[in-house]
């Protein structure tokens, strides 16, 4: 059986009140769709599945539109019958977890001396890859697109930021104005809207 | 994010004679790299040159030869900050 919520509108816990309701409703192992407008409920959503069993899938629609799927076993649908009311999971946008980005916008760190700048700024990126908690998102542009490109002394540290789940990336503009579109080397090319959406969206923007 | 190994830091009185190690060191291929003083020592400028415990001597014999002030040098386990 599969059952449709409807939750586009809606904020936390509505669409995983609904989405739970739904399950309990379907008599048996099943499918519930929940279509929603944000990424949080999205989020809330696979955290209710992983807490209850299901499996979670998501797809971005349209823009504000996401279907999440979740895939009820017998075995969950049994549990979640017997299971007692439980309060939903619920988090605000980005509670407890501070989007940050770190901005790096010049191959030196500071005004003054620009040999002693070109210094400080590895040394903070390489200070930012021994933190405990990592930003999420490193971005670099004009003279800082250097530093992600080949013959950059950071590569090493901006490479370990992005096996260890950073997002890096660098303004495509900017590598063509160097001259340096072939020389990218860690991290993936992005454009002035991503920048802009990136950084509207941080909850804190980290800048040397 | 460093596993667990131990490191060789020299450390300098002045920016300038660690951003010139930088320079001479690079130039001439020698291991190592200019990082941020790790706050377990509280000695020197605020930069200091990182290379493996192994590459002590060769570091040193380098610096001397090219005379190249430096402070101390200090072997630290990783992690470079104090959690």
């Amino acid at each position: 059986m599969k059952k449709t919520v409807d939750a586009l509108g809606k904020v936390c816990p509505v669409p995983v009140i609904k989405a739970e309701q739904a399950a309990k409703e379907l008599g048996g192992a099943g499918e519930v769709e929940v279509f929603v407008d944000n990424k949080t409920a999205v989020e809330n959503l696979k955290k209710l599945a992983a807490q209850k069993g299901f499996e979670a899938s998501s797809e971005n629609m349209a823009t504000g539109i996401y279907r999440v799927s979740l895939a009820v076993s017998e075995e969950a649908y049994q549990k979640l019958q017997q299971g007692e009311e439980e309060v939903a999971a619920c988090e605000v946008a980005g509670a407890g977890e501070k989007k940050t980005v770190v901005v790096i916008s010049s191959d030196r760190m500071g005004e003054g001396n620009d040999e002693l700048g070109k210094v400080l700024i590895k040394g903070f990126i390489f200070a930012i890859s021994e933190q405990e908690k990592l930003p999420d998102t490193m971005l670099f542009y004009n003279g800082g697109a250097k530093l992600t490109c080949n013959g950059s002394d950071s590569l090493e540290d901006i490479r370990s930021l992005e096996a260890a789940g950073v997002n890096v990336m660098t303004c495509g503009t900017c590598l063509n104005h160097y001259g340096l579109t072939e020389e990218l080397a860690v991290g993936t090319v992005t454009n002035m809207y991503v920048i802009a959406e990136t950084m509207t969206g941080a909850d804190l923007i980290v800048k040397p | 994010m460093e596993k667990d190994r131990k490191w060789l830091i020299v450390t300098f009185d002045s920016t300038t004679d660690a951003m010139r190690m930088e320079k001479e060191a690079k130039a001439a291929g020698l291991p190592g790299r200019i990082i941020p003083l790790p706050t377990q020592i509280s000695a020197g400028c605020g930069l200091s040159w990182r290379a493996d415990p192994d590459d002590k001597e060769r570091l040193e014999s380098f610096m001397k030869e090219r005379g190249i002030d430096h402070s101390r040098l200090v072997i630290i386990d990783a992690p470079l900050r104090r959690r």
